[in-house]
């Protein structure tokens, strides 16, 4: 800015100030975007957490995923594993057989299961025993060295250590100290959690799946949703203790219950209940506050010669979104019930239980002989929103995905070659994107690194521990 | 778990010996043959269709050799004791081979579905550092040749692709 402020200087107006900025202006919006995530470019950007050192004492995918988020964006994250074993989610794998092998020389017969994809991205592996005494000296002068510590372990196991928040903040002041596991403390401060468990106690899994009258149960998601979703907000707090850390030169200590966190995904439950004593209910793949907003089942299957059944039989529903006056009274007119639209002439006579019931039944009537591709192409030609459940062979072969990079295959540097969607989904950033160096590494794949050239340990030392198995 | 065997041999102090030996479906779930018991060795014969044990388990003379050997066994009325898999002589190792999705047939993956070389098959070499380093490129030519020799041949056949 000038110093008299009268004063108007070229730079200081709006607009572009080079012609390589020029240009840019000028560019259609897609072309901007393309051209600013640019995806497959991600390595030549740099890393937003560069120069972080984080402790991943972790276990299973709650936790690791805290951690993993930092990785991606460029933190260095040492991931502290029981020697020869390794994180339990190792062993833990699709029906028990989807592994990539090695896992550790000890163990040749054994591998990584796919179950620890995505929760582990870009770390250091070290092994080590952490709570033998012999151990102690290592682990705290990690501690020194680093930013913070991610922990699952039961309350209270780590203080018995010697290891937990209030020692290790002798130790380093500025210390970042995580834990996140089940329910904290409490009453139920010794119960151990899983993202099932999540789901059922935070009274999730109560409000997902179909009603009973219509054949459904309360239901839990397949993947571990619970467990991907408490991880991020993990991260979250961890970002802000870092910013206040930048500000204050203080550490945190963070507490992370699983089971409160799937609280905050139940939207309106706890306010209708305050206010009214009623208690919320299941809607399934309907909707409570539109409607027509929901999942439909159409008669036949995209593919009925696939081999694969998931697409043999599944390819069969079809998400319409119609809540609009004007959009419901076209997709009456497609269905040919007229007398449906003048039924329920207003948003608020279809969204109550009864009428949604008469609609979707009458949706799916008229779907019955139809293909899944079919309905949507009758609906999206009406131009109302309507989209196939997609299976995940769908997105894998899904155009707009590949545009963007959201799923892509990666040369990892050890297991070759592998399709990865867990880093690239979270987000585009134009200046420091996130990437994926490699998936994982066998358990002690970096104990000569850590311990020799970041501790200083000499070899002998390390190979000794190794033979006692400490590390 | 489709079936056991529960081997009552009377043993030398006249005792049975009372081992619950476990028929994994993997192995078993249509298969004839000697298996041994995995605590006294005696051998027993079946046959198993779909999961049911359609004959047997008969014991079969001292000295026949088994087949196969149960995954895991033990004996629940000793507080217990267990002989977990891989125990030379007694469990078969556990191999936790992928299976071909339909034939149910052990099929090791090495390339992924566009055809590039995937580190996906066991054993795998040791790694040559120390106290369990890895190093961080896998030297496909120097550790698995004729995984190197065989993607050499599908990038002729015109089998690797982009996506």
């Amino acid at each position: 800015m000038a110093k008299d402020l009268r004063e108007c200087r070229l730079e200081d107006l709006p607009g572009p100030k080079s012609k390589q900025e020029l240009d840019e202006m000028k560019m259609p919006y897609e072309a901007y975007c393309k051209a600013a995530f640019a995806p497959g470019h991600e390595m030549s950007k740099p890393e937003a957490l560069k120069g972080i050192r984080w402790l991943s004492t972790t276990m299973y995918i709650f936790t690791p995923h805290s951690v993993a988020n930092l990785a991606e964006l460029g933190a260095e994250v040492i991931k502290v594993e029981m020697p020869r074993m390794g994180d339990p989610m190792k062993h833990t794998s699709p029906f028990n057989e989807a592994y990539l092998y090695p896992l550790h020389d000890t163990r040749p017969m054994t591998g990584t299961g796919y179950g620890f994809t995505s929760a582990n991205v870009n770390e250091y592996y070290l092994s080590m025993d952490y709570h033998l005494p012999e151990m102690k000296e290592a682990f705290y002068r990690l501690i020194k060295m680093s930013d913070g510590l991610t922990e699952c372990y039961r309350p209270g196991t780590f203080d018995r250590w010697k290891q937990s928040y209030r020692f290790v903040q002798e130790l380093n002041p500025r210390f970042i100290y995580v834990w996140g596991g089940g329910f904290g403390y409490g009453p139920k401060c010794f119960g151990g959690s899983y993202d099932i468990l999540g789901q059922a106690h935070a009274g999730l899994a109560s409000v997902t799946g179909m009603h009973e009258f219509m054949g459904g149960h309360c239901t839990k998601h397949s993947n571990w949703c619970i467990d991907w979703y408490s991880g991020t907000q993990i991260t979250f707090g961890i970002l802000a203790a870092l910013h206040w850390r930048a500000k204050t030169g203080l550490g945190t200590m963070i507490e992370f219950s699983q089971v409160q966190a799937a609280t905050r995904v139940l939207g309106h439950a706890a306010p209708l209940y305050g206010r009214f004593g009623i208690v919320r209910q299941r809607w399934g793949n309907w909707d409570t506050q539109l409607c027509v907003h929901g999942i439909i089942l159409c008669g036949k299957s995209d593919f009925p010669d696939a081999i694969n059944p998931q697409d043999k039989f599944e390819a069969r529903y079809a998400m319409v979104s119609a809540f609009q006056d004007k959009d419901f009274k076209a997709l009456c007119g497609v269905i040919k019930k007229p007398d449906m639209y003048s039924k329920y002439l207003k948003h608020k006579d279809r969204v109550e239980g009864e009428a949604q019931v008469d609609i979707y039944a009458q949706l799916e009537d008229w779907a019955k002989d139809k293909s899944r591709g079919e309905v949507v192409r009758i609906l999206q030609h009406e131009g109302l929103l309507c989209e196939p459940v997609m299976n995940d062979r769908e997105v894998y072969e899904s155009e707009h995905y590949r545009t963007r990079g959201t799923v892509r295959w990666m040369e990892d540097p050890l297991f070759g070659d592998v399709l990865v969607q867990g880093t690239y989904s979270a987000g585009l950033m134009s200046q420091t994107p996130r990437r994926q160096y490699w998936i994982w590494r066998p358990v002690g794949a970096d104990n000569v690194k850590i311990y020799h050239e970041l501790l200083g340990y000499p070899i002998s030392k390390v190979k000794e521990w190794y033979d006692k198995a400490w590390i | 778990m489709c079936d056991i065997i529960w081997c009552k041999k009377v043993q030398g102090e006249g005792k049975p010996c009372e081992t619950v030996n476990y028929l994994d479906p993997y192995c078993f779930w249509n298969w004839k043959g000697n298996i041994n018991c995995a605590h006294c060795g005696t051998v027993y014969y079946i046959h198993m269709i779909n999961g049911h044990m359609y004959e047997g388990p008969t014991e079969q003379k001292a000295g026949t050799k088994p087949d196969t050997s149960p995954l895991y066994a033990d004996k629940p009325l000793e507080g217990y004791i267990n002989y977990p898999s891989g125990i030379e002589g007694r469990t078969r190792p556990f191999h936790c081979l992928p299976r071909h999705i339909y034939l149910g047939v052990p099929d090791m993956v090495k390339f992924s579905i566009r055809g590039r070389p995937l580190r996906g098959w066991r054993p795998q070499p040791k790694s040559a550092g120390i106290a369990g380093q890895f190093p961080f490129n896998w030297e496909m030519e120097k550790l698995s040749p004729e995984v190197a020799a065989e993607y050499q041949e599908k990038i002729a056949k015109g089998e690797v692709k982009d996506w």
